[in-house]
């Protein structure tokens, strides 16, 4: 059974912070109004407000004792990462969550922020919100249908997404948990103690920056891994910015991914809202969803 | 020459025996785990005048052309070459299809007169093969594999699965054109392919960088190109170092991703376990601006290993550079690291 930690009120208290990369203070400032003006009471860790000049935004220690906090705190209902990067494979075996597992809190963020999901979920067996972070309430961010989903989501709402047909997608219906995230974190988290288990399970991925190359050995690492055999259903999100090398790789991001799912009989759709680039639907990870791929379009629902 | 076949086949039964079950790497090295002494290697037959080396393209193509220059060198070496069919085919990057590339590697492997198949170059693509290969050809008819890079994969698979070794070294691509216009460093490097395949002590120039750690370390050598090391992880080509010394090199990647890799050596219980770490060549990705990871590649492994206290070398000869001279995968080396001298050596 799964721990949903409880859905905010207003007036409840939002932690922000900062446990990868760096990230300039002025970056916050529109999400922090934006919290506000919802009714959220928004406390900034020492990470938010980091003077680090090196590319994370504090010291293992720093960024450990202000994630250790906001964990730690009863009256913090909610840790909103400012932004991933990266920084968690330094500091997640530290991390003490016996406050946290006695008292549960939404996390929220992706990308580095994978790595908490994966953590939390596999070993806590607690829901958390795979979702925007604080960058992306900038420029006109707060006002699009994502943070909105960031909003709804972390209230109580039900998740309904919809998104448009693609022509690689594999019909059918799925139910199961939904896990996930960055593919790039999901392939380091292999071995470790961090690590999903995925049968029976909707699995979602994105990635940014990728060699087409790497994708395709990170996807037969999960392959490898027996990570991709008896999933429920497979959720692409968006794979952006994907570099080549000299000599082309001759597929696509999502012909490779079709390749390595061929075998498998679950539904697969692809380009679903979640991603780096900007489209990017706040997703419970580690609660039960419903992927209906149909020739009309996908919806995944809570 | 009977004493070696009587030994191997000796080993061969103490090998079967101990064989990590597949499909469940064991999580071993966390610190205060018991060490267990590995299982000597099976070592195929080194090679003599005569024998036939099988030349193939398990990642990405290469063209006849431009393997030339490794089969005249090797050749004048003495041994015979035997050029599979993926050498000249192409499916994009890949030096054939995964079915083709599968059934080259396959057919070496089950070819009793080959007595190693030299990997024409590197590139992606060996993991996309791998699972389909049959070992038992190998295990019949030990062969030396040799290459790196994203040969690291069956450098490991096989070690893993067989406990056999193998020979990290530079390919075909890397033989120079014209012998008499290539550097010293480039010459030994490749020369050092043939002193690993006929038996030879092994001889490396290392330079001593003053942020070694010193000590002696003993055990078999594992490691390879660190991201394939990682995207093995967890996989039944996974390697195991407890008790080994593990060597690492790899290029292109970012100061940040060489730290999330060594953290994934110390998270999968890679470390803790080892008897010493040899620190090959990196080339580095520049940081984007403003992205400056402010730790070197010293300050890196040095951070990840500072707990321990096993011997680390720097500057190791090995990896995506001139000087990549052959190591006896999987074999036993005995590493000396001292303020002013390093030495790595087989046969002990």
């Amino acid at each position: 059974m799964m721990h949903i930690p409880p859905y905010l009120q207003p007036g409840d208290t939002i932690a922000l912070v900062c446990p990868a990369g760096y990230m300039a203070p002025e970056r916050a400032q529109t999400c922090i109004e934006t919290l506000r003006c919802w009714g959220y009471t928004v406390q900034t860790g020492k990470t938010m407000n980091s003077h680090s000049e090196n590319y994370f935004s504090g010291s293992d220690e720093e960024r450990l004792a202000d994630l250790q906090q906001a964990l730690d705190d009863p009256a913090i209902k909610a840790i909103l990462c400012g932004r991933g990067g990266y920084g968690l494979s330094r500091i997640i075996d530290r991390i003490d969550f016996s406050s946290f597992e006695k008292n549960p809190k939404w996390i929220i963020g992706f990308s580095d922020i994978t790595i908490l999901h994966a953590h939390i979920y596999t070993n806590y067996k607690t829901v958390s919100l795979h979702a925007p972070m604080a960058g992306a309430f900038n420029e006109g961010g707060a006002d699009g249908v994502y943070i909105a989903s960031l909003r709804a989501a972390m209230e109580g709402g039900k998740a309904n997404y919809f998104c448009d047909e693609h022509p690689l997608n594999r019909t059918g219906r799925a139910t199961g948990p939904l896990v996930g995230g960055n593919l790039s974190l999901l392939a380091h988290l292999c071995g470790t103690v961090s690590e999903v288990k995925t049968k029976g399970r909707i699995l979602f991925l994105e990635d940014v920056g990728e060699y087409l190359y790497n994708v395709d050995r990170m996807l037969h690492q999960l392959k490898r891994n027996g990570r991709l055999e008896k999933l429920a259903g497979l959720v692409v999100g968006g794979f952006t910015e994907m570099k080549d090398t000299t000599r082309p790789f001759g597929q696509t991001v999502y012909e490779i991914i079709r390749d390595i799912v061929k075998e498998y009989d679950y539904p697969v759709c692809y380009g679903f809202p979640v991603s780096h680039g900007g489209d990017n639907y706040a997703l419970k990870h580690g609660m039960e969803h419903t992927l209906h791929v149909g020739v009309e379009g996908v919806t995944l629902e809570e | 020459m009977k004493r070696k076949h009587f030994l191997s086949s000796l080993l061969t039964a103490g090998a079967a025996a101990t064989l990590p079950a597949l499909g469940s790497p064991t999580r071993q090295g966390m610190p205060g785990s018991k060490v267990v002494k590995p299982v000597p290697p099976r070592i195929p037959d080194y090679l003599s005048t005569g024998d036939t080396i099988g030349i193939t393209c398990p990642a990405g193509f290469i063209t006849l052309k431009e393997i030339e220059p490794a089969i005249q060198q090797i050749e004048s070496w003495g041994f015979k070459t035997k050029i599979g069919n993926t050498v000249g085919k192409r499916d994009f990057s890949f030096g054939g299809t995964d079915v083709e590339r599968a059934a080259d590697l396959q057919q070496m492997i089950d070819d009793p007169s080959l007595k190693a198949i030299l990997c024409a170059r590197g590139g992606y693509g060996a993991v996309r093969i791998v699972d389909r290969l049959d070992l038992s050809g190998l295990s019949n008819y030990p062969k030396w594999v040799i290459g790196f890079s994203d040969i690291t994969v069956l450098l490991c698979h096989i070690h893993r699965n067989l406990n056999m070794a193998g020979i990290h070294s530079k390919m075909c691509n890397s033989f120079p054109d014209d012998w008499s216009k290539a550097e010293p460093v480039q010459v030994e490097s490749i020369l050092s392919i043939r002193q690993a395949l006929i038996g030879e002590a092994m001889q490396y120039p290392i330079v001593v960088n003053e942020k070694n750690k010193t000590g002696v370390a003993e055990g078999q050598l594992v490691g390879g190109n660190l991201k394939t090391l990682e995207t093995l992880s967890g996989t039944r080509s996974d390697i195991d170092t407890v008790g080994k010394i593990l060597f690492v090199e790899d290029t292109g990647e970012y100061l940040y991703s060489i730290d999330r890799m060594f953290w994934n050596l110390e998270r999968t219980g890679k470390l803790g376990g080892l008897q010493g770490l040899i620190v090959g060549g990196f080339k580095i990705k520049p940081d984007d601006p403003g992205e400056e990871f402010g730790r070197t590649l010293y300050d890196i492994v040095l951070e990840r290993v500072n707990a321990y206290k096993f011997p680390v070398v720097f500057d190791f000869p090995v990896g995506h550079q001139k000087n990549n001279y052959a190591l006896k995968y999987g074999m036993s080396h005995r590493l000396s690291v001292t303020t002013d001298k390093v030495t790595l050596e087989d046969h002990i």
